[in-house]
């Protein structure tokens, strides 16, 4: 199987790679940056002896991301999985962000994933594949912190929704992991108010159910039971918690 | 310190594997490359690896620890020539099982599966056998090394070579190891190993000189009065192909070994613990280990580092000179039954290499005297005791395990030590590296 992977140098991006390249699937990395983007690609071909491929993209400058990665797919057999693991937030998306700021929030979380997408949706389709978008916690309810960011996790959720409700699981898997904390360099320092999960235990959790059909649902699992909590939070209560 | 922005920093507490120091450090941990350089050029810094050094070389107060630590991927590999790429923070265990795998094998790596590639070459560690394989040095093709200042630079023995050099024993001083080319040696299918019993360090030290030429060769011994000296040297040859062993290796031990509530290593611990060496290793006859397991003893010692206790130990590892070694195991013993200090075990290998810079190497047997508990008073005055005898046996201290050591035994012990910080602080003129090691011996 030819796996994409977006956002694949670090953190769960680069645990899924790993993971998928463990499992013997060739890759396309997507990320920013080349340099490690071609590290992870020889690390991999390396260790696992997989066909690693890579493409340097600033997804907030691209007006058609999803172009750039069918042509970097060109010689590379279609590819039957789409991994979006990719996301970006700021610590200054508290309401007061100008509208660069908010432009590059939206780009990276919610229009680079969703044109990706699109672009790749024709051949994942062709292919009987899967598609794996990645929301947040963050997007259970709104809050006067990630406020941009939120919103945009919350959109990407509603948008798997509509592909999922366009497609049988049997022509194409849609699968939506709605991510609770996660231990990387985003969190590395930040006092938590609950445990975070390790990107590789997630990594192996998304890939072994890469065959199961269309789903949403939690990463780590219990934190569905957080968000739910969150959500049943009458509005005077929930309006306190500022962590 | 203010907050240099930019990058996620943390406030964690850091400390050496020996529990001999602790602080609390600002850490970095980049994940990408340009978080790396986004460091600013004049913030006081010093790389981290797996930090399982027994000294604090990978962190101190009033620096940025910047984490290495999944910087750990392989570059490239060129199977024909045996020449290994891999970024720095790649554990020694995982570069020598992908070698292993390949038919190949990083001949010099410490007992710690986890110590990182960055971390051996600023340490210039030793293997196995350092009379046969040298230090790490010997085993390194060229660096890639980030300056503050300057940039990325390529590093190897024709381009900026005086740099280069400066990077083994540098202790991270000429800048942050990114990523380096290992030469690799063709891998044995298994090691034959053997144990000789010895009544004696004196004796020792003959046996070691005897099998100089063996691949693994070191000894460990019992330094209770009146049994001092006693113990075996393990000596492993290279095994046929006829005489692979398989089988899962011990997992490695990990980075940091909690402590037992109590020191177990006590006067009783200690004898049952050499009753237990002898009975295991003394036998004759030979026994065929993997080599992973040859190479990493230390990945069966995990409760031996957790009967330390919280108040740890100590490691004095000192290379004394062949026309000195008789007089000093001599004094040494005679210290051990004035003094009667608690020592864990000593462990002895031979070196027959040049001193370089601050690299622990040369010409003579190098004693390793592990002892629990070091602040205790007993303990303490044994060390001092140790130490004044070393010297005026013209023995040589290693720098990255003994956190003992001060200032002015390290200049002492190390006749050029001044010559060789001058050389490493040309390449760090800002004194921009800094960890607990460099502040206390005063690098």
């Amino acid at each position: 199987m030819t796996a994409v992977v977006v956002g694949a140098s670090s953190g769960l991006g680069r645990a899924l790679a790993v993971e998928l390249a463990r499992n013997g699937h060739d890759l396309l990395l997507v990320a920013s940056d080349a340099r490690d983007l071609a590290v992870m690609a020889a690390d991999l071909h390396l260790r696992y002896a997989v066909r690693t491929e890579s493409l340097a993209i600033d997804l907030a400058a691209s007006a058609n991301p999803g172009a750039r990665i069918l042509e970097a797919l060109d010689g590379l057999p279609s590819p039957q999985a789409l991994l979006l693991p990719v996301g970006m937030s700021r610590s200054d998306d508290d309401g007061s962000l100008a509208a660069a700021g908010i432009g590059q929030l939206l780009a990276i979380n919610l229009h680079a994933p969703i044109a990706i997408a699109h672009a790749l949706l024709p051949a994942l389709l062709d292919a009987r594949g899967v598609i794996v978008g990645f929301g947040s916690i963050a997007g259970a309810r709104g809050r006067s912190r990630n406020i941009v960011y939120a919103a945009a996790k919350r959109g990407l959720q509603t948008y798997f929704e509509s592909l999922r409700h366009g497609h049988l699981p049997s022509a194409l898997r849609v699968q939506f992991h709605r991510l609770g904390f996660l231990r990387s360099n985003l969190t590395f320092g930040m006092k938590l108010p609950l445990p975070a999960a390790e990107p590789e235990a997630v990594a192996r959790t998304v890939v072994a159910s890469l065959g199961q059909g269309s789903f949403t649902r939690y990463q780590p699992r219990w934190w569905g039971l957080v968000a739910l909590l969150v959500q049943c939070l009458p509005w005077f209560v929930f309006r306190r918690m500022r962590d | 310190m203010s907050t240099p922005r930019g990058f996620a920093l943390a406030r964690l507490d850091l400390r050496s594997f020996d529990r001999s120091y602790a602080a609390r450090c600002h850490v970095q941990k980049p994940d990408r490359y340009r978080l790396i350089e986004a460091l600013p050029a004049d913030v006081q810094r010093i790389t981290r690896g797996a930090g399982v050094s027994y000294v604090g070389a990978s962190f101190g107060e009033d620096c940025v620890v910047q984490d290495l630590g999944v910087f750990d991927r392989l570059v490239e590999f060129d199977a024909e020539q045996g020449l290994l790429t891999v970024e720095a923070g790649a554990s020694v265990g995982d570069v020598t099982r992908f070698s292993l795998a390949h038919g190949w094998l990083l001949p010099v790596v410490p007992g710690h599966p986890r110590a990182t590639i960055g971390g051996c070459i600023a340490a210039d560690v030793h293997g196995k056998n350092p009379a046969r394989d040298g230090t790490f040095r010997r085993h390194v093709e060229a660096i890639e090394l980030f300056d503050p200042t300057a940039g990325w630079l390529a590093l190897d023995a024709d381009q900026e070579a005086e740099r280069f050099e400066a990077c083994f024993a540098g202790f991270g001083i000429p800048g942050l190891i990114g990523s380096a080319t290992l030469r690799l040696v063709r891998a044995p299918a298994a090691y034959s190993m053997r144990s000789l019993r010895v009544a004696s360090l004196v004796e020792a030290g003959e046996v070691l000189r005897t099998h100089a030429g063996a691949p693994v060769l070191y000894g460990w011994h019992d330094a209770r009065p009146g049994h001092f000296g006693r113990g075996v040297i393990r000596y492993g040859l290279e095994a046929k192909e006829a005489e692979r062993v398989s089988g899962r290796s011990a997992a490695d031990l990990p980075n940091t070994v909690a402590p037992w509530p109590l020191c177990t290593w006590n006067r009783l611990g200690i004898a049952a613990m050499n009753g237990w060496i002898q009975r295991r290793y003394a036998h004759a006859g030979q026994q065929h280990v993997p080599v992973e397991s040859a190479l990493f003893p230390l990945n069966e010692a995990r409760a031996y580092y957790a009967g330390f206790g919280s108040a740890g130990f100590v490691e004095a590892q000192w290379l004394v000179p062949h026309a000195r070694y008789s007089d000093f195991i001599e004094a040494l013993q005679a210290a051990v039954a004035r003094l009667r200090p608690r020592i864990s075990l000593i462990a002895s290998k031979l070196f027959d290499g040049v001193a370089q810079g601050l690299s622990f190497d040369g010409q003579g047997i190098a004693l390793a005297i592990q002892m629990p508990q070091p602040k205790a008073p007993r303990q303490a005055a044994f060390i001092e005791a140790l130490t004044a005898l070393a010297l005026e046996h013209q023995a040589r201290p290693n720098l990255i395990k003994d956190s003992s050591l001060d200032a002015e035994s390290a200049r002492r012990g190390i006749a050029d030590f001044e010559l060789a910080r001058e050389c490493l602080r040309r390449f760090d003129p800002g004194a921009l590296q800094r960890s607990e090691l460099t502040r206390r011996l005063g690098l």
